[in-house]
């Protein structure tokens, strides 16, 4: 690897684990959707750095999962709006009550 | 001379990238939260342009920067700020914990080869592999990607 490399991957991996301490230390569902696109970055610098030895195919990926992820936030984002509508809350406390 | 530069700006771009992530997780107004996002995203496309992928550099600023993260600061704006709230900390800290170590370990410890930097792409072989060879997936993305924007409006408006 080189030092770019490095650096850019373990950035990334430091970058993974902070959204994943925010996906499990907040009760906000925002927050939570926020933590996750923390994660999502991380990812994309991952592929591309794992992947530099096929750019072609890294790009394509990148491209795909950017796609997708744009679609899971429209989703998630009217999820959250609906809900906010009915509960009046952006906490999860209303769905884990739901579920009982 | 020009290594030592792009070293030195993908360090810049990595640990202003590492402060932003810390500080959407941590800032109190999810407004802020979200238009910090939008400045990782810039980072992240930043960084893709030194290392080469200047197609997916212009695609996270078009579309995640420009489209996604745009939408998710309009709608928290919308919704409020947020306030106070309460951390869950031990939970949250062994999660974080759990992947440092575990992708630290896959990535660092992968068989992977890189190549150089930066890489050496061809728009016209990107855009033939995706019109031709990919051609199922991109029918199949879009069809997807259509669906899902429906399926958002009709649980927004409900």
């Amino acid at each position: 690897m080189e030092l770019i490399h490095v650096i850019v991957a373990g950035s990334a991996v430091l970058m993974a684990s902070i959204g994943a301490y925010g996906v499990a230390s907040s009760r906000n569902l925002v927050r939570q959707l926020l933590s996750v696109e923390v994660m999502f970055n991380a990812v994309i610098l991952l592929l591309l750095v794992m992947l530099s030895s096929q750019p072609s195919l890294a790009t394509l990926l990148t491209i795909v999962l950017i796609s997708v992820v744009t679609g899971e936030i429209v989703v998630v984002v009217a999820l959250l709006i609906s809900m906010y509508r009915a509960t009046r809350s952006l906490t999860s406390e209303p769905l884990q009550e739901a579920m009982v | 001379m020009a290594d030592s530069l792009l070293i030195s700006l993908a360090l810049l771009a990595s640990l202003l990238s590492l402060a932003l992530a810390f500080l959407i997780v941590y800032v109190r107004d999810l407004i802020y939260a979200s238009g910090m996002l939008a400045l990782l995203g810039g980072l992240t496309a930043g960084i893709a342009a030194l290392l080469g992928y200047y197609l997916v550099a212009a695609f996270i600023i078009i579309i995640y920067v420009g489209a996604a993260v745009m939408f998710i600061i309009i709608s928290v704006s919308m919704l409020g700020g947020g306030g106070a709230e309460e951390r869950v900390n031990p939970r949250g800290l062994l999660l974080g914990l759990v992947t440092l170590l575990g992708l630290g370990f896959v990535v660092f410890r992968s068989p992977l080869e890189v190549g150089s930097v930066p890489v050496a792409i061809e728009v016209g072989e990107v855009a033939g592999e995706l019109l031709i060879r990919y051609a199922p997936v991109v029918i199949l993305l879009m069809v997807a990607l259509a669906a899902t924007i429906i399926e958002a409006i009709a649980v927004a408006r409900r």
